[in-house]
């Protein structure tokens, strides 16, 4: 049963990987980091990062449909940079939570649908152990 | 010829500002740094909630004002009311996370992510402003156990940002702890889900603190659905107003007879004549 950082040491150990937050997206704050964040900030990521699930979560074109248990439909962003890619993906908890993975993976050792399913597995792994 | 070498006279002290700022910007508590300093122990009480140090850390809050990891944890099910019950009977709140983790009823991620969701709720309103001073009791009861705990600068960031972040959705504070009543918007707002659910409950007696318990939602969570529902002119206060058509001159208020007299109060008063 993995804790908070041995889930975002695990998704560092993807091919890659950069950095990786656990971030709570109606505050903007930093549950976890590991590794590199752009601009060495961990903190403004977490909170620009936040922005966009925040409106991915809550806007009715991402959010239509709504789930059963109140958590947001989205199940993951992903945004392409030249040189990265950003994978932000909801955490589904049992209790009232707003919180997502954030990996940032470089371009040009990232495989983006391997870490898509893995960020997925993780996500899973973290609440249910 | 003799040459002698002497060292060279140290450098006078010089009082390194920029230094002496950081150590007091954003601190809430001055007694609360010191305490994080001495790398201290025990628990402290202010007015608004009670922070458990371990070593200097934060490894415990509890707010009135906030549901908590109890709350939490049983409002949608993920524990059975009992579980919790046996682990708080056990060895009080505080200890009662560090108990299911022995006990293996939930996943550490899932518990971690719980405990650091009540702590940082708790520790807000713990750290809002307080008329009266704060007590710290030394006592090496609370522990460093597996669960993470936050370093007490972390905390006073957190909730420097989480006032701003309420701020800038609506600057009045009034309808974080008042009873809240709907009310008729000028327009159409969009309410999200999550909005949606508080607006449900907003009843003309129920506070934001009490919504968020009924929802077993974090304090703060429940606060910027607040802050956003009344600047959408969808919810206010009731202790403010609405529309006061002709209110009749309120009559002169009575004269002050204190019996009991406040001494923070009174001390506040001082300080502000002083300060004049």
């Amino acid at each position: 049963m993995p804790g908070i950082d041995e889930c975002l040491l695990e998704a560092m150990r993807l091919p890659g990987a950069r950095g990786a937050a656990l971030v709570d997206w109606t505050s903007g704050l930093a549950l976890g980091t590991v590794g590199e964040a752009p601009g060495d900030d961990h903190e403004t990521t977490a909170a620009e990062a936040a922005e966009l699930a925040r409106l991915a979560a809550e806007h009715g074109a991402f959010a239509a449909g709504g789930s059963d248990h109140g958590g947001p439909p989205v199940e993951d962003l992903i945004v392409s940079n030249r040189d990265s890619y950003h994978l932000l993906r909801f955490v589904d908890t049992t209790f009232d939570s707003s919180v997502f993975l954030h990996l940032w993976l470089a371009r040009a050792e990232g495989n983006l649908a391997l870490a898509r399913i893995r960020l997925g597995e993780m996500a899973a792994r973290l609440v249910l152990g | 010829m003799t040459v002698t070498f002497s060292p060279p006279p140290p450098p006078l002290p010089v009082r390194d500002r920029a230094t002496a700022q950081d150590r007091t910007t954003g601190a809430l508590s001055p007694m609360l740094r010191r305490l994080a300093e001495e790398e201290a122990t025990g628990v402290l009480e202010r007015e608004h909630g009670t922070l458990h140090l371990a070593g200097g850390r934060v490894v415990h809050a509890e707010s009135p004002h906030a549901p908590g990891l109890g709350v939490l944890l049983t409002a949608h099910g993920t524990l059975a009311t009992a579980a919790w019950q046996r682990a708080a009977e056990a060895g009080g709140p505080a200890d009662a996370a560090h108990r299911l983790l022995e006990a293996g009823l939930l996943p550490e991620g899932a518990l971690a992510l719980c405990h650091l969701d009540a702590l940082y709720d708790a520790g807000y309103f713990a750290l809002s402003p307080s008329s009266t001073p704060g007590r710290f009791r030394y006592d090496s009861t609370p522990r460093r156990g597996p669960l993470p705990s936050v370093p007490v600068v972390q905390l006073e960031r957190e909730t420097l940002h989480r006032r701003l972040l309420l701020h800038r959705l609506w600057p009045d504070a009034a309808a974080d702890s008042a009873a809240l009543v709907r009310a008729v918007p000028a327009g159409t707002a969009p309410v999200t889900p999550r909005g949606r659910a508080v607006l449900d409950r907003v009843d003309g007696v129920r506070t934001a603190p009490e919504i968020a318990r009924a929802l077993g939602r974090q304090a703060f969570h429940t606060l910027v659905d607040v802050r956003r529902l009344t600047a959408a002119g969808l919810v206010r206060p009731v202790s403010v107003p609405y529309h006061p058509p002709y209110a009749p001159p309120a009559p002169p208020p009575p004269p002050l007879t204190v019996t009991d007299p406040d001494i923070a109060l009174l001390k506040r008063l001082r300080d502000a004549l002083e300060a004049l």
